[in-house]
């Protein structure tokens, strides 16, 4: 298939000229650009396991796991299918998740009762409202409540459409329906 | 396709986050390589996405880098050839780390305990063998005392009965003097005159050749009449002979085992009653 990404040199020539080259200079395994890689994003990454993950102690585990998982895994990136990072916050996002489905995590949790319900109409504890006020689950918590809980379920929690379906009691349509316009209300708030 | 409703469907923020079905995601990237305008609309919503979240960075914990340093070993020198060679090292295929904290620190806890049970095990299996085999010579110890406690008793109950025999009023004793053969000999029997059982102890006789045994006369009316032969492994004590309803004398001789008819050998001992 043809590539996705040569069109952005129009859009912006630097940033791109500068993610080439630092995606050369990973794939042939070079320490600077990777030091590079870890000064200028693992701010960003690490935001998006805490909203995972809540404990701190945790989500550094995960974010080293992430940048080791980068490094060792960065010839299967394929900018064909997208930016860098992307790729990097997929994989943080997906390690999160297998972090907190781990039965390690959920025995360490399960002394520490938090009701579904109330998960997202109350304010919330300390550390809950801390999750709540950074990155995009800032904006996740602009979105009207039958919206919000479908992407945190299926963004933060990882459960696929049919899953939430079931969980929810809705029809696996008006998931997947709600999920989009949820997603394009996103993207509106990213801009 | 109308390509701007695809575009505006939801479709691109599904597939950038990583929310889209596998079908979904194939039609997309079909899709992508035939519309510029659904690249460029993805590019841009991957730049939004990214400048939103550099923009909201959370600061990590410092320790973080040096452990993710330590995790991809880097050589030691930074020259091209020796970065090269760490790198052709470490792009061999890896599992996934889990480096879960606690769960490494359960992990040497374990080890730590499995050693120390071990430990603990051989120290407690040597005291066991030790402490079976003190029991074990403790039992023997105890059986060989009861087997000992067995003898006395019963050494003890014989001299009792041979006590109370000797004590007995009915009992008459008749002391035997040594002859020519031995001069030093000496015996002593014991006759009860009611029961007319005849004991004899031995004070002290030569200890017969092989082949040979004493033999105990009684003498009645002039004729020796065959009182018993002597068993000398029994001669600690009182050995029980015949019983001799009348006798004026007793004697004894030295005879083939097993005794004769008629004493054929001279006197040892002789006591008259």
């Amino acid at each position: 298939m043809q590539n996705c990404l040569p069109q952005t040199l129009t859009l912006n020539n630097t940033v791109t000229y500068n993610e080439q080259e630092l995606v050369l200079s990973l794939k042939a395994k070079d320490q600077q650009s990777f030091n590079y890689l870890y000064d200028n994003y693992s701010g960003a990454l690490y935001s998006i396991v805490l909203q995972v993950v809540p404990d701190r102690e945790l989500a550094s585990d995960v974010l080293q796991e992430v940048f080791v998982n980068i490094w060792r895994k960065i010839d299967s990136y394929d900018p064909g299918k997208g930016r860098l990072f992307t790729w990097m916050l997929n994989v943080a996002r997906n390690l999160a998740i297998d972090m907190v489905r781990s039965k390690a995590y959920q025995n360490s949790q399960k002394n520490q009762v938090i009701p579904e319900p109330d998960f997202f109409d109350k304010a919330g504890t300390s550390t809950q409202q801390s999750v709540d006020n950074i990155g995009l689950k800032k904006i996740v918590h602009r979105l009207k409540t039958e919206h919000r809980v479908l992407i945190e379920l299926a963004y933060f929690k990882g459960y696929t459409h049919e899953e939430i379906a079931e969980i929810e009691k809705l029809p696996l349509g008006t998931v997947k329906t709600r999920i989009r316009s949820a997603l394009i209300q996103l993207r509106d708030y990213l801009k | 396709m109308n390509i701007q409703e695809y575009i505006s469907s939801g479709i691109i923020e599904s597939y950038v986050l990583g929310l889209a079905s596998d079908e979904e995601r194939a039609a997309f990237e079909q899709h992508c390589a035939m519309h510029a305008e659904l690249r460029q609309a993805k590019e841009a919503f991957e730049i939004s996405l990214e400048e939103y979240a550099l923009a909201n960075a959370m600061p990590p914990p410092v320790a973080v880098k040096e452990k993710i340093w330590k995790d991809i070993s880097f050589s030691a020198g930074s020259s091209a050839s020796t970065t090269m060679k760490a790198a052709n090292e470490t792009t061999r295929p890896l599992t996934p780390v889990r480096s879960l904290s606690f769960a490494k620190l359960l992990a040497a806890a374990s080890i730590i305990l499995l050693i120390g049970s071990t430990v603990l095990n051989f120290y407690f299996y040597s005291q066991y063998k030790t402490t079976s085999a003190q029991l074990n010579d403790l039992i023997a110890q105890n059986e060989q005392m009861a087997g000992n406690n067995t003898i006395m008793q019963t050494r003890l109950q014989e001299f009792e009965r041979n006590f109370e025999m000797i004590k007995d009023t009915n009992m008459a004793v008749i002391a035997m003097k040594g002859q020519a053969p031995a001069p030093q000999s000496a015996t002593t029997v014991y006759w009860n005159k009611q029961t007319k059982d005849v004991y004899l102890l031995v004070n002290g006789l030569p200890q017969p050749v092989s082949g040979k045994q004493y033999q105990l006369w009684a003498i009645v009316d002039g004729v020796p009449v065959d009182a018993g032969m002597l068993d000398m492994s029994q001669a600690g004590g009182l050995v029980k002979m015949k019983n001799i309803p009348k006798a004026q004398a007793f004697a004894i001789t030295l005879e083939n085992t097993g005794g004769s008819k008629t004493p054929t050998m001279p006197i040892y001992v002789v006591g008259k009653t």
